[in-house]
């Protein structure tokens, strides 16, 4: 390489002859080196560029141009995607779930133990603080995740947790979760909070089952004497409607016969009238007609003479001692 | 001479480039001067020093840093024995006391744990149980991180935040509450089955009842209906028969007779009698 004499000082030294045959090379390292700060933003992204270090500018989606490294440098956090975060169990790649129970079991604030487990979900609400004021995102909204739970599961007794405070703890949480992350200037927002599966440690869920099988079984006993009410009551008030309405025949009989009883009478005292004796006596004698033949007729001629003790034997069909 | 004029153009670029100092939005430097603090950069952006080896540049971290205590038995004031997990995030707020004191992350970690377990230790003895686990959680949460600051102010660290991510009981004491929790429910089992047995025999009872005053009820009403039609039929008959008295009475009489004679019947008939005469005549 050729040389060049130069004065530096009193003294002479040699520096490098500028070699021109290299100057398109270089033009196109320099180049490529401004090539390098082209950068895409995608759809769901912001590009977030630091000018030395310091944060300079945020760019939108598209195709966009920064000074090359080490002049500037970008980011691209992708603030429209909703990161997931599972608490208490965990998603294998089969799609089944492990549940990891030393998040997931708890204490309750009157101290008995619930097992919990909860999906938290986020997205980036302020690139620049989500990229220059904290480190491992995801750790920090586990770990707030975990803290909010237990504090507002802490705050619940067993019997709200497991049924009507569910929502409560949720949304309890969901805020909670929000205020220490705002605490850390984290730049995160906690989209949703969702309480999967709150349910008692399997230790002694067979006790949790038998409460409200013994809850269906006072169900059942109550249907049950419904029934015997809903079969018996009807049958009851028909019996009755039976004896009422039995009554009332009886009663319309008992009229009925009497004005026909009454109508006979009048009807033969009429023929009685127009000839009383006449009629009497032949009413009498007809009856007699009727009744007396063929049945046993004893007569005694006088009155005086008449002993009824001598007759007692006389007839052997009637009994009477021998 | 070629390779030496050379290694001295090298050495002029790493000198210029050795005065350069980027400072990071995630970073603050320190500058020492032959170990002396010169300059402490906390703003981001182009900054120029001296070349090493005269000024070096010390880096830290400017972000909120983590640091997951490991969990500790600690007993509450009711001396029931409790595993406290907790979790702090804190930041370097002086970088030079920061490096004069601990130097670096690991070391002030091993510090943050003295601190912060000591005074989680004295906080967590003040309260009973019950108190940790419900409504003095954040109240102890906050304390701990008051009192942690001012021990960590001496080292350039402020901590932002200790939080309890977990109370647990020891393992030994779990079986015990799930022992209690496993009567609670018999109990409330037990109580919803008598219950249950309460209301079917109270319905059952209830219903017997009902049913008897049903029935009697009906009797009443059909015995009164029944009455009526006693006395309506009394009336129309008195009303008939009151025409005359006399004849109705030989009427009956014979309809009577009519009744009560039958085939077993012996008929004795004094010689004077009415129907002897009637039949001799």
């Amino acid at each position: 390489m050729a040389t060049r004499r130069v004065m530096f000082g009193d003294q002479e030294v040699e520096i490098p002859e500028f070699n021109f045959k290299i100057l398109p090379l270089l033009g196109a390292a320099f180049a490529l080196w401004l090539f390098t700060g082209v950068y895409m933003v995608g759809p769901d992204e912001v590009g977030v560029v630091r000018t030395f270090g310091e944060y300079t500018r945020v760019t939108q989606s598209g195709l966009n141009y920064h000074f090359p490294y080490p002049i500037e440098q970008v980011n691209t956090p992708a603030i429209t995607e909703v990161k997931r975060i599972e608490i208490g169990f965990r998603t294998l790649n089969n799609g089944q779930y492990r549940t990891v129970e030393k998040e997931s079991l708890m204490l309750t604030g009157d101290a008995n133990i619930v097992d919990a487990e909860m999906i938290v979900q986020y997205k980036i609400k302020d690139p620049v603080a989500y990229l220059f004021n904290i480190v491992e995102p995801e750790l920090t909204v586990r770990q707030a995740a975990e803290a909010s739970l237990r504090t507002v599961v802490g705050r619940n007794n067993i019997d709200e947790t497991l049924t009507t405070g569910k929502f409560k703890i949720q949304e309890g949480t969901k805020i909670q979760i929000q205020l220490i992350l705002d605490k850390y200037e984290s730049g995160i927002h906690v989209v949703a909070v969702q309480l999967q599966d709150v349910s008692p440690p399997k230790e002694v869920i067979g006790a949790f089952k038998d409460v409200a099988s013994a809850k269906e079984d006072k169900n059942r006993m109550v249907n049950q004497a419904e029934g015997y009410r809903n079969d018996v009551i009807p049958k009851a008030r028909g019996e009755a409607e039976a004896m009422i309405r039995d009554a009332e025949g009886f009663k319309q009989a008992r009229i009925k016969r009497s004005e026909g009883d009454a109508a006979k009478f009048t009807t033969i005292l009429k023929e009685y009238r127009k000839a009383k004796s006449i009629t009497q006596k032949r009413l009498y004698l007809e009856t007699m007609e009727r009744v007396l033949p063929g049945i046993e007729k004893i007569i005694i001629p006088d009155k005086d003479s008449g002993n009824m003790l001598n007759l007692l034997n006389l007839n052997p069909g009637k009994g009477g001692n021998k | 001479m070629k390779r030496l004029s050379i290694a001295i153009f090298s050495l002029v670029i790493l000198f210029v480039l050795s005065t350069i100092i980027v400072v990071d939005e995630t970073e603050q430097v320190v500058i020492l001067q032959f170990g002396k603090p010169v300059k402490i950069i906390k703003e981001p952006g182009l900054n120029f020093k001296l070349p090493a080896p005269i000024q070096v540049l010390n880096s830290f971290e400017k972000r909120l840093l983590e640091y997951d205590v490991p969990p500790e038995e600690i007993l509450s004031r009711d001396k029931k024995s409790l595993i406290v997990d907790n979790y702090v995030r804190w930041r370097i707020v002086d970088p030079l006391l920061f490096l004069q004191t601990v130097r670096a992350i690991p070391t002030a970690k091993t510090r943050l744990d003295d601190i912060v377990y000591s005074e989680l230790r004295q906080e967590l003895g003040n309260h009973d149980m019950h108190e940790i686990i419900t409504e003095a959680r954040e109240f102890i949460m906050e304390k701990v991180t008051l009192a942690s600051n001012e021990e960590t102010n001496k080292y350039g660290i402020e901590v932002i935040d200790v939080r309890i991510r977990r109370v647990d009981l020891p393992r030994e004491n779990e079986a015990s509450i799930y022992a209690r929790m496993e009567a609670e429910r018999k109990r409330q089992a037990n109580k919803f089955r008598s219950e249950g047995e309460e209301e079917a025999q109270k319905i059952r009872a209830a219903t017997d009842r009902d049913k008897t005053v049903l029935l009697a009820e009906a009797y009443k009403t059909s015995q009164q209906i029944r009455g009526e039609g006693e006395a309506e039929a009394l009336d129309i008959y008195a009303v008939s028969f009151s025409k005359d008295p006399e004849f109705y009475e030989f009427i009956r009489t014979l309809e009577t007779y009519e009744k009560v004679i039958d085939k077993k019947t012996t008929l004795v008939l004094p010689g004077d009698s009415k129907l002897f005469k009637a039949l001799t005549q």
